[in-house]
């Protein structure tokens, strides 16, 4: 079983930058796409987020199961909420609303307006979505701790980060041995399991094990932290992080565009629904 | 190191244990989460680790319950492909639930001082609780992604998930205190 981050944009144009321009983009981004819910903006926003996914360089052929992912929890996220809200909007009431049509079989009534509310809180989340990628596929596992702690996370839980990314394999090794020791005493996971309940009681031979060997062990850990007098006093890094040029002008240029959507959509630009027109022609035929 | 024994003052420390388990939560929960159990007819699935959360709370304090349900689901996130910010709002929501289950001595207590089972059912008790109230800050992902709360928004997120985890808790949780705490005694913590 192979559970541990893949750094499939290692070498990249991003994977080059430090890493915390990565998770500060990612802050920066999400505040920008909060504030439009003009759908003619946010694709400038979801060009912009594809342009910087791109220079990842993450092989598609590895994550095109991750994006079918995010397609269905997005889509399904969006069409429930279609449908609850039944044709109206958070400003617009059904009465107001222009409706095309009603769903079969449900009987709910959709509008223009909630069909534009639809696609575009779908951009929303794509454009989310895609600037977040980066973040699991072009920062390497061991920088993540360094990051947060210069990034001002406490010295403590930032080491935590860093010690968790490094548990990973060995516990996921430890995972597979007790799947495979389980496996030999004749458990199957799910063969002869008729229900989720019992399904989810199947799951314990290996959880249960799994977990109180692992806290069990750590005490050699513990053992090594407290003989290295650990939170005595400030630690060191051995990865030193600096920003260079580059990365403080793909900074410059994320804060710039938080910065001219922050003034668009306080002056209401950017800050309306638009509805497509083409729908509204339709509700009125 | 369990609540049965912790004092209201060590529910705070940050020892170097503290950190371990913490890490130690966190990559479990992240590792077991490729584990999911369909419910039939739904789209939901429940989630066997997510009990990690809340009984890594409840075992070892609200620091570790918080850190692994926070770093815990960004891990999953991260291994999954999605990004281990990008929701945000999900894993904050996850370290409330272990933060707020680490808390059940100060509501309790009678639970958690009492025999064996007491404190099995005790676990399973403050991780319920603690499902419905940690997971009530995912509505901030309503509001400010979609920008309102609707029924649809609190059917799809809320409950959906809080009733998966609901199960996963109330069943496993039980069960992890019983195999720990023998275990933890034998070790002298």
């Amino acid at each position: 079983m192979n559970i541990a981050p893949r750094y499939l944009g290692r070498g990249s144009w991003l994977a080059r930058r430090d890493p915390r321009v990565l998770i500060l983009i990612v802050a920066l981004f999400i505040f920008t796409v909060l504030q439009v819910w003009d759908i003619r903006f946010l694709l400038v926003l979801v060009v912009v987020s594809v342009i910087y996914y791109r220079s990842a360089g993450i092989p598609w052929r590895y994550i095109r199961r991750n994006w079918t992912v995010v397609f269905v929890f997005i889509g399904t996220l969006v069409v429930v909420n279609a449908i609850f809200a039944g044709g109206a909007t958070a400003e617009i009431p059904l009465e107001d609303a222009h409706v095309i049509f009603t769903m079969p079989i449900l009987g709910t009534p959709m509008s223009a307006e909630s069909i534009s509310l639809a696609v575009t809180l779908f951009l929303r989340y794509l454009a989310m979505a895609t600037i977040g990628f980066p973040v699991a596929f072009a920062v390497a596992p061991a920088d993540f701790g360094v990051a947060f702690r210069r990034l001002g996370v406490p010295e403590k839980f930032a080491f935590g980060i860093d010690l968790t990314f490094r548990f990973l394999p060995s516990l996921a090794a430890d995972f597979q041995t007790t799947v495979d020791a389980q496996r030999i005493r004749g458990f199957d996971w799910s063969a002869g399991a008729s229900g989720f309940l019992t399904r989810l009681r199947r799951s314990t031979p290996v959880i249960v094990p799994t977990v109180v060997n692992a806290i069990a062990g750590a005490e050699d850990t513990i053992d090594a932290m407290d003989l290295r007098a650990f939170g005595t006093g400030p630690r060191t890094w051995l990865r030193e992080l600096r920003f260079d040029r580059t990365d403080r002008l793909t900074l410059l240029a994320f804060a710039v565009l938080l910065a001219v959507f922050t003034v668009l959509g306080f002056a209401g630009i950017t800050s309306e629904l638009y509805v497509f027109p083409f729908l509204l022609d339709l509700a009125n035929r | 190191m369990s609540t049965a024994t912790m004092s209201r003052n060590s529910l705070w420390e940050v020892s170097s244990r503290v950190i371990v388990y913490s890490a130690i939560g966190a990559a479990l929960y992240g590792i077991l989460l490729v584990a999911q159990v369909p419910i039939p007819g739904t789209t939901v699935s429940v989630r066997p680790a997510f009990a990690l959360v809340p009984f890594f709370g409840y075992a070892f304090g609200p620091i570790v319950g918080f850190f692994t349900g926070l770093v815990g689901n960004g891990i999953g996130d991260q291994l999954s492909g999605w990004g281990a910010l990008t929701s945000w709002n999900w894993s904050i929501a996850n370290g409330l639930v272990g933060l707020i289950a680490g808390l059940a001595p100060m509501y309790l207590s009678r639970w958690t001082n009492g025999s064996l089972r007491d404190r099995a059912i005790g676990g399973a008790i403050a991780g319920v609780i603690a499902v419905i109230i940690g997971f009530l800050f995912t509505f901030t992902d309503l509001i400010i992604q979609a920008g309102q709360v609707t029924v649809g928004g609190v059917t799809s997120f809320y409950i959906t998930v809080v009733v998966a985890d609901i199960i996963a808790t109330a069943i496993l949780v039980p069960i992890l205190v019983y195999a720990w705490e023998p275990v933890k005694d034998r070790l002298g913590r």
